[in-house]
């Protein structure tokens, strides 16, 4: 049986790029940063507050997400969307994750590429 | 009164680049309120979520070098290995080299001569101290500032040649290097402790201390020089013919003089021959001088022409 501590840090190590994907699906739709973690978490994407603020000004910075900001309600609100290379990017990288499923399926059954 | 919240925003945007620093209060402010309303409405009370909450953030100095994706490391993997064989290199013979000329100036002032072993330990220590702290300095200013090195790609031409049937192993090289460094030492010991005392109670130096004025920092340089051969006999593995001339060299630079000395009365200190009625007298002092001289030219050619077999079987 494997100990709790390698057990978490493999499965950290799978999980890390995924919050990128699942962040830029999610904000297709426009969101917030603590509605956004508690969508991801409600869909299995259970992510840390402290990597997925920062996390958001990254990917904002690097053009896949604009910003705008919300003043209407009770406190001001940056609310992040998918832009168009961001959705560019996020093609790429879901063709790239469901090559790794197939080829992991196909590793499974014995079955060469 | 400030809040917890207001504590943590000022700690997480102190390192945070100022051009950005309005922006993310702003939004990490209202990220706070958000969590804390959404543990309220859980049914705790608003003190205890804030503080639940601001420890799910964890430490601000964490989430300040996330924000300025600052990387949390002194020296990375990019350069550590550099600079790990640069500090290797550097304080493998640096310090040594320092704390033996120190040491040596030392005992050749006159006034000073007390201390010297002490000051030429002290000096290396203080070297080795310098050379680490300034070339890990660099290096986490480089690491910093993301300088690319430009070091050649290793390439397996880099491989250490691998010899099962090494000449030189690393025990004699140690003993080699072990008996040598006691015999350096011994040379400024034996002017200051010789453990044979004068009339006087003070200390009575073996070597004839005039000596220190050129000849004795001569054949300390020389014995150092044969640490050095040492290493490189063990990297080489095996004798080649440039270590047997080396060695011929140094055996040479070291065996002349003492036998010059020897045989010209020079070498034993006038004084501590006096103190030895044995000694003192011309026929045993010869004696001495015969068996010194003899043994030297003996253990020279010994060493000489050992070297010569070794290198000559590997000729093929």
């Amino acid at each position: 049986m494997v100990s709790d501590e390698i057990l978490r840090t493999h499965l950290q190590e799978l999980r890390r790029g995924t919050v990128v994907v699942a962040s830029l699906v999610a904000l297709r739709q426009p969101g917030y940063g603590y509605a956004l973690l508690q969508r991801l978490t409600g869909h299995g994407f259970p992510v840390d507050a402290n990597t997925l603020y920062p996390l958001l000004r990254r990917l904002e910075e690097q053009g896949l997400l604009t910003s705008e900001w919300n003043t209407e309600e009770s406190r001001p609100r940056k609310f992040y969307r998918t832009s168009d290379s961001g959705e560019a990017l996020l093609g790429r990288l879901l063709d790239d994750l469901a090559a790794v499923q197939t080829s992991l399926t196909g590793l499974i059954q014995g079955v060469d590429r | 009164m400030t809040s917890l919240t207001d504590r943590y925003l000022a700690a997480t945007l102190r390192s945070v680049p100022a051009a950005r620093r309005e922006e993310i209060a702003t939004e990490l402010r209202a990220s706070i309120d958000d969590m804390i309303e959404g543990r309220t409405a859980d049914g705790h009370d608003t003190a205890t979520a804030e503080r639940e909450v601001l420890t799910e953030l964890g430490n601000p100095a964490q989430l300040a070098a996330r924000y300025a994706d600052r990387r949390l490391q002194l020296i990375g993997p990019t350069y550590y290995l550099a600079w790990e064989r640069l500090l290797k290199l550097l304080l493998s013979f640096i310090p040594a080299l320092v704390g033996i000329v120190v040491g040596l100036l030392e005992a050749t002032d006159g006034d000073k001569t007390g201390g010297a072993v002490g000051a030429g330990i002290g000096s290396a220590i203080e070297v080795a101290i310098q050379i680490a702290f300034w070339v890990t300095l660099v290096f986490a200013i480089l690491e910093r500032t993301n300088t690319p090195l430009n070091l050649p790609d290793w390439t397996v031409d880099q491989l250490p040649e691998y010899r099962a049937d090494r000449q030189i192993t690393l025990t004699d090289t140690a003993a080699g290097i072990g008996w040598l460094v006691l015999v350096i030492a011994y040379l400024p010991v034996q002017h200051f402790h010789s453990f044979v005392p004068n009339p006087n109670g003070g200390n009575l130096p073996i070597l004839d201390p005039a000596l220190w004025s050129f000849w004795l920092p001569f054949l300390i340089a020389v014995l150092v020089a044969t640490v050095g051969l040492e290493f490189a006999k063990y990297r080489a593995g095996r004798w080649t013919w440039p270590l047997v001339a080396v060695n011929a060299l140094l055996d040479l630079a070291f065996a002349v003089p003492v036998i010059w000395l020897m045989s010209t009365d020079r070498l034993l200190n006038p004084d501590f021959v006096a103190r030895w009625e044995w000694l003192g007298r011309e026929e045993n002092l010869n004696t001495v001088a015969t068996v010194v001289v003899v043994s030297t030219i003996l253990i020279t050619l010994w060493d000489v022409v050992d070297s010569t077999i070794k290198a000559y079987r590997n000729r093929h």
